[in-house]
């Protein structure tokens, strides 16, 4: 077998920025509320599925949708913590879990409704290709890779230099503490939960230009995202981007071996391994379970 | 009194102090932890005589929290070693430490929310048929005085109804050693003084009784043995009278 | 209520349906014994261990898988429905000891992707499975289908009745409150989970099964439809989680639902059961069933009868010996210092 290593490899690392960004987001909203936003997915799916329409549809330019979108999606994120998740935040988890994994369905069939069953496109957008490391890449492609990289690294400098993201930090770590010390926690989730849901919307907007969109995009991204977090480490963000890079390779080079099927399932397998051998995640300082 | 060292070809074996051919049940011996830079337990070493109301006081930070977990097996220490009736316990589970007869309540109370007293009592129960274990969950109760609460909710009762649920509940277990955690605080002294006859009760009956607490009054009144904790080592130990008068802790405590 | 009755009639009713009912009522009663099979194995894990388990329709659909193969492979469809429920217990006995380490989330995610894997199998070895195009059977008679159904779903319903009266249910139920704290008190946690695992897979592998003998056909999207998944779950919650009786209550209440927009308007009915579950979640917790029995919704739980009957039961310790510890006054020994140095 004469592997195209090199294709494989940027195509992995540029399909693993995506991942981060997606990943990245739910690994905020997870440290912060420690539950998992099943309705995660969902924001990226519709955030693909209303640039489509923006672009293609109402022919607004693709850079409205960047602003647009990750906006809108951090308001329903808003909405959502407001409404839903505030409200159970004394019942048991299993209540948050079936809340989120609702939405999630929920988002899901309003946007077959909407937008249908079928694949959409955004054709046009972002055309051409450049070279990079010696592989021909398409535009959109290279700039979606640049965007959720450099917006994955400024939400990380974010938190570790504000005043905002320490104080979100110091809730992830130690909510207890940080009431004492002063800082609204409910402002705090807030914050978190948009920002995050924000990230899932961007994620959308830069793929709809290189991966056909769908209503079901949403649940087979989470799978992927989930991977991401725990390989990384829950709660733990740089290790969410690391593990993003090392997954989208795994994932570019098994889909090569054994079908884009099989491929993806890999990704279940090595997430279920290091959930079994070190449930803190490779990468991660650990969480609590 | 203790007896010339020289007699006794195991006094180096023993934590200090220890005096010999006592029955221990629980012996800790020189256990540290530290969190991170901070000194929990500095080679903490007490021994509780089979039968007796052993107790740990300190002020907060002490130490005496870490080492009531380290015993309960919820901490691991980072050196020295916990003796159950003889058997080396340090790196035991809190499920395989409750397997050697060891009974225990939580400070913060963990009852069972959503199920009834009754029930909180007998899905513990062991090596008992439903029947034995309700009629043992029926007697404890009459014995703690509080039958009224049968069926009441967890979630339902006052904090110092926890407090006596779960001594009836660690009781379930037939224990032979019983780890109570600060089971005086917060509540009222008539309550206090109730729990004080239950435990000289359950003494009498064979049971011995191991707890921490910051409650110096009732501590004084309740207790055989007293060790006192301050900065995670122990700094004064006897009979409360002795601990009392010991100007030591008149420094760091009183 | 006295449940053993109510299971009796229930019973009866379903003896005498194949001879009166229509083959469209017949045919509804089975997708309702279906999911009540279902919404009871989901309340054993769900219910009263708490563990968030959105990983059912894996075994459904590896049930379905077994079954159809070795129906395909020429054998009797209730053995293979047999065989069916026994390989998604050896899954739960395999999956079960590494995955219920897991808590909370980790376990919801964990059970979420490996529904997804499975179907991801089913498509990718298409050599055994002919992939999307799905396996097809010849058709078989609905009425013996009908029965096994009814016995699964009448015995599981028993079950539940004989588990919430029993100490494996109260262990259970300690493992939903505190798993911590019932581990430190000497609750065998770990194997309580397994075993209740495996037992909330025997169900969905063998009815997984007979699905695919009622449909004479099954493809991955069929096996591990999240609609089956969310129908359960949306029952169960409906229902009462935790309940003798909130599956079932929530099974019939649904099914007559599903029945009504399923076929039509399956994007609304899905968008529906979302809709449901948050309802249930938001405003009553705790199930029809409980609210029923307080007459309160929200955070109050029906209280269980079993045990107080049975401590109403006991005879006071009149027996001559002492109720517990010798409670008799006695001088408390003056010199309690002997032992201190």
């Amino acid at each position: 077998m004469n592997a195209p290593v090199l294709e494989l490899l940027v195509g992995g690392v540029l399909l693993g920025g995506l991942y981060a960004l997606m990943a990245g987001g739910l690994n905020l909203i997870f440290g912060v509320m420690r539950v998992v936003n099943f309705a995660h997915g969902e924001f990226l799916a519709i955030g693909a599925l209303v640039t489509v329409s923006l672009v293609a549809g109402a022919q607004a330019p693709y850079w409205v949708a960047l602003i647009v979108v990750p906006a809108g999606a951090a308001l329903a994120g808003l909405v959502l913590q407001t409404f839903v998740i505030r409200r159970l935040a004394d019942a048991p988890l299993i209540m948050s879990l079936l809340a989120t994994y609702a939405v999630s369905t929920v988002l899901v069939n309003a946007a077959i409704l909407i937008w249908g069953g079928g694949y959409r496109g955004l054709p046009g957008v972002l055309s051409g290709s450049v070279r990079v490391a010696g592989v021909d890449v398409s535009v959109a492609r290279f700039t979606a890779f640049l965007v959720a990289i450099g917006t994955s690294l400024a939400v990380w400098i974010f938190l570790r230099s504000t005043r905002t993201g320490r104080a979100i930090r110091s809730v992830a770590q130690a909510p207890e503490l940080a009431i004492i010390s002063g800082i609204s926690v409910e402002r705090v989730r807030n914050i978190t939960f948009a920002l995050g849901s924000a990230m899932a919307g961007l994620a959308g907007v830069l793929m709809a230009p290189t991966f056909a969109s769908d209503a079901q995009l949403g649940s087979r991204f989470l799978i992927k995202a989930f991977a991401v977090i725990i390989v990384g480490g829950m709660g733990s963000y740089p290790g969410a981007i690391a593990a993003a890079m090392l997954l989208g390779i795994l994932e570019v080079f098994g889909g090569y071996a054994f079908g884009q099927v099989i491929g993806s399932a890999l990704l279940y397998l090595v997430m279920l391994a290091v959930l079994l051998v070190r449930p803190r995640g490779l990468l991660g300082v650990g969480a609590r379970i | 009194m203790s007896a010339p060292a020289i007699l006794d070809p195991h006094a180096d074996q023993r934590p200090a102090g220890v005096a010999p051919g006592r029955d221990d049940i629980l012996v800790v011996d020189g256990v540290s932890k530290r969190f991170g830079g901070r000194v929990a337990l500095d080679a903490a070493s007490l021994t509780v005589a089979r039968g007796s109301i052993t107790g740990v006081i300190g002020p907060n930070g002490s130490g005496k929290s870490t080492l009531f977990n380290i015993v309960a097996g919820a901490l691991k220490p980072d050196g020295g070693a916990v003796r159950i009736n003889g058997r080396d316990t340090t790196r035991h589970s809190p499920a395989q430490i409750c397997r050697e007869g060891v009974g225990r309540t939580f400070q913060i109370s963990r009852l069972f929310a959503e199920m009834t007293v009754l029930e909180n009592l007998v899905a513990i129960a062991h090596g008992k048929s439903d029947v034995q274990a309700v009629e043992r969950a029926r007697e404890l109760l009459d014995f703690l005085e509080i039958t009224a609460l049968r069926d009441r909710w967890g979630s339902e009762l006052s904090y110092g109804q926890r407090k006596l649920v779960e001594i009836a509940r660690a009781l379930m277990l037939e224990p032979t050693l019983m780890l109570l955690d600060e089971p005086f605080a917060g509540i009222n002294p008539r309550l206090q003084n109730r729990i004080v006859e239950h435990l000289d009760t359950l003494r009498r009956d064979g049971l011995t009784l191991f707890f921490i607490d910051h409650e110096m009054r009732i501590v004084l009144e309740v207790c055989d043995e007293l060790y006192v904790l301050a900065e995670g080592r122990v700094i004064a130990r006897g009979d409360p009278e002795a601990v009392r008068a010991d100007p030591a802790v008149a420094e760091a405590y009183f | 209520m006295r449940i053993p009755l109510l299971i009796l009639a229930l019973g009866a009713a379903l003896a005498i349906l194949p001879f009166v009912g229509s083959e469209y009522a017949l045919s509804f009663t089975v997708q309702l014994l279906m999911f009540t099979a279902l919404a009871y194995s989901w309340n054993i894990i769900g219910g009263y261990a708490g563990y968030t388990h959105f990983g059912q329709v894996a075994f459904f659909g590896l049930g379905a898988y077994v079954g159809a193969l070795l129906i395909g492979a020429g054998w009797h469809w209730l053995p293979a429905a047999g065989a069916a429920s026994l390989a998604a217990v050896v899954l739960a006995l395999v999956l079960g000891g590494a995955m219920l380490r897991l808590k909370g989330s980790f376990f919801a995610i964990g059970m979420y992707g490996l529904a997804r894997v499975g179907e991801n199998f089913a498509l990718g070895f298409d050599g055994i499975t002919q992939g999307g195009t799905g396996l097809y059977l010849t058709p078989a008679d609905l009425k013996p289908i009908y029965a096994a159904l009814a016995v699964i779903a009448l015995a599981l319903i028993y079950g539940t009745h004989r588990l919430d009266n029993a100490r494996f249910g109260l262990q259970l139920l300690t493992i939903r409150e505190d798993e911590t704290a019932a581990e430190a008190l000497g609750v065998r946690t770990t194997r309580l989970k397994i075993a209740a695992f495996m037992i909330s897979a025997a169900a969905p592998g063998a009815v997984g099964a007979l699905y695919a003998t009622y449909l004479a056909f099954i493809d991955p999207a069929t096996a591990f439809a999240p609609m089956t998944e969310l129908t359960t779950i949306a029952m169960v919650l409906l229902g009462g989680l935790g309940t003798v009786l909130g599956p079932l209550v929530g099974a019939v209440l649904l099914s007559v639902v599903n029945e009504l927009l399923w076929s039509r308007f399956p994007e609304l009915y899905l968008g529906l059961v979302g809709v449901i579950i948050l309802g249930a979640v938001l405003f009553m917790p705790r199930g029809i069933v409980n609210a029923v029995a307080r007459r309160r919704w929200r955070w109050s739980a029906a209280p269980r009868a079993g045990l107080r009957r049975l401590a109403d039961a006991v005879p006071a310790a009149d027996t001559g010996r002492r109720a517990l510890p010798e409670t008799a006054p006695a001088p408390r020994a003056p010199d309690v210092s002997v032992r201190s140095t």
